[in-house]
């Protein structure tokens, strides 16, 4: 991670500007979203693997900064969300595509399909995904 | 199945207030199928997108806006190994990828 950082700091002009955005593993809540409002139903379980994917990328950035190769000059988070018709849909992508990534547990799906059940006709189920965007300027 | 990933955009609205890709040389490192790309690139006096997964990039090659095939590159290549010379880019993004 490190060398690849090396590698940009490398092909950037003196001065440019490194932007970081990535999804911050955690344990993201599910929402149920209606033309009422929304309400959380429970969170996903993150596990292990991805949350030390994260330390890593922190840590990669923190070795730049302190080398000296790039100084951060912006940080900040901002909500990212995926949205489904039914919590059902919700449970086949996450079993589907984030095996290892994120759990969609079977307490919070029982939860969340009682309380779309009971919601406004138009109800949605979504995640909201904790993002984080920073710029880091080439020393 | 009927997921919408982001549909307020607002990935792509902080993206824009967080920096300005107005004519600049932007290289992206991870661009998959340039979900992220397209967000940007029209502003971009060039772009250019590495990653190592050939697949992705296809996709991206595909779906490439018509209005961006000129200004937007997709080459197969990792972060480790960058075949550019020095100092050529203004802006590096790294989306989803560190």
């Amino acid at each position: 991670m490190v060398h690849a950082l090396s590698e940009i700091h490398r092909v950037l002009k003196p001065g440019g500007i490194l932007l970081d955005l990535r999804a911050l593993e955690d344990s993201w809540p599910v929402e149920i979203v209606s033309s009422a409002g929304w309400q959380v139903s429970g969170r996903l379980e993150a596990l292990p693997g991805m949350m030390e994917d994260d330390e890593a990328a922190n840590q990669a950035m923190r070795e730049v900064e302190s080398g000296g190769w790039f100084i951060q000059t912006r940080v900040e988070e901002f909500p990212y969300f995926y949205y489904w018709d039914a919590p059902s849909e919700m449970k086949e992508f996450t079993e589907a595509d984030w095996e290892g990534l994120e759990k969609f547990s079977e307490e919070v799906f029982r939860k969340t399909a009682s309380l779309w059940a009971s919601a406004n006709a138009d109800a949605r189920v979504r995640m909201r995904v904790r993002m984080h965007i920073a710029s880091w300027q080439k020393a | 199945m009927s997921l919408q990933r982001d549909p307020e955009n607002l990935e792509g609205k902080t993206l824009h207030r967080f920096m300005d890709f107005k004519d600049k040389r932007i290289l992206e490192v991870g661009c998959g199928e340039g979900r992220l790309t397209w967000k940007y690139a029209g502003v971009s006096s060039l772009t250019l997108g590495l990653d190592p997964d050939h697949p992705a990039l296809r996709i991206a090659r595909a779906d490439c806006p018509p209005d961006l095939r000129e200004r937007v590159h997709l080459t197969g290549a990792s972060a480790r190994h960058i075949p550019l010379a020095n100092e050529t880019f203004d802006i590096a993004v790294l989306a989803w990828s560190l």
